[in-house]
């Protein structure tokens, strides 16, 4: 069924999928949205697959393919609309002495990054995935000045909606 | 709470509970995409195709006769030969800026290839529309110059249509196919592509404009 190319990116992108998941919660709403989202971000990720060269790391490449499919290719499917919101869920941990203030924050900060515009909800999802600015302006194509710029400008916005 | 500290909240939430099996992500590879690039592409060829029929069939059906006898029948078919080439050339333009859309690239860079693939329908339209307000300025030109021009269109003497009232048949015939002909593009280029669009649009003037600042 699976040739050695579609084994390897089956186990990369299964390996990597937790980044999609992360990108699906910033840019929707609603679990039927998240699926569309995830969904179409396999099918670029596949698609691309054959021009990812192994001297980049898989991950690096798979933030950029996510971002951009979110960013510029996705379009919201009518049936997502119907769906509840996903507002109320919460990212529940299995563990009995989970802390649940930090839930609470969780569902905070990706309730602030959902208000702000789809360039700043890059920009901060690259800044809390640790991402160095020289590699955040490569991905959006804009210089690394400017993406300190707009950098500071999303998180004052996210600030102030974390602590009105 | 400081940013700093969320930062911190953020690395250390959860794994996603509904992991994904290798099984799934392979069959939502064989899904077909539902991208806006992709709808663009079909929206385009609907229009390449709705352009193509409106030229082909009045070509197929039109009374050429008052255009043989002003001699005008080669020119019209060398002009119809150049407009099936630039189409040509119009479609393969529109496939190949279509086909250069790829999710690797910079995410400006994409935003711009994606605007160029609505661009080129764009001037498609354009370009088609040249064409018709041309024919029907040569049309008109004729129509008003030529001395009995009208009775090559028609027998005035049997018909039961003076000159006159052919006149404003003409004119109102002329004016019904131009609101046609607007209504249609502003359903192509501000319902269909304005939905399809507005995002994107919105997100690459951010970027463009993120560009334009200087920092001293």
């Amino acid at each position: 069924m699976q040739n050695k190319l579609e084994k390897k990116f089956l186990s990369d992108f299964e390996k990597n999928q937790n980044i999609v998941h992360k990108v699906c919660r910033i840019y929707t709403t609603n679990q039927d949205q998240h699926d569309d989202l995830f969904q179409e971000i396999a099918i670029q990720v596949w698609k691309n697959y054959s021009k990812f060269r192994g001297d980049a790391k898989f991950s690096t490449w798979m933030y950029r393919v996510a971002l951009n499919t979110a960013i510029s290719l996705y379009r919201k499917s009518s049936r997502s609309i119907k769906t509840q919101d996903f507002s109320d869920v919460s990212f529940k941990i299995k563990s009995i002495d989970y802390d649940d203030t930090k839930d609470q924050q969780l569902k905070a900060l990706y309730d602030g990054i959902r208000e702000l515009s789809d360039i700043e909800k890059a920009l901060i999802f690259l800044y809390l995935e640790d991402k160095p600015y020289k590699e955040i302006a490569i991905t959006l194509g804009i210089t690394e000045v400017n993406a300190r710029v707009k950098m500071n400008r999303a998180k004052d916005k996210l600030k102030k909606s974390l602590n009105p | 709470m400081d940013l700093a500290n969320y930062k911190k909240v953020w690395k250390d939430q959860p794994e996603e509970r509904n992991k994904i099996s290798s099984l799934d992500i392979y069959k939502m590879t064989q899904s077909r995409s539902n991208s806006i690039v992709k709808w663009i592409f079909m929206i385009g060829l609907v229009e390449f195709i709705f352009w193509f029929s409106i030229n082909y069939f009045a070509t197929k059906s039109g009374n050429f006769e008052p255009f043989a006898k002003l001699n005008l029948m080669t020119f019209l078919d060398y002009s119809n030969y150049l407009h099936y080439l630039i189409v040509l050339l119009f479609l393969l333009l529109f496939y190949r800026n279509f086909s250069s859309v790829s999710a690797i690239d910079d995410t400006k860079t994409l935003m711009k290839k994606v605007l160029l693939v609505r661009k080129t329908v764009k001037w498609y339209v354009y370009y088609n529309l040249t064409c018709c307000v041309v024919f029907s300025i040569v049309l008109n030109v004729l129509i008003f110059n030529t001395p009995n021009y009208l009775s090559l269109l028609y027998d005035i003497n049997t018909s039961s249509i003076d000159q006159g009232q052919m006149m404003t048949i003409i004119i109102i015939v002329q004016i019904v196919m131009i609101a046609l002909m607007l209504l249609v593009l502003w359903l192509f280029f501000y319902l269909l592509y304005g939905i399809l669009l507005k995002k994107l649009n919105k997100n690459y003037l951010e970027l463009t404009k993120l560009s334009e600042i200087e920092v001293i």
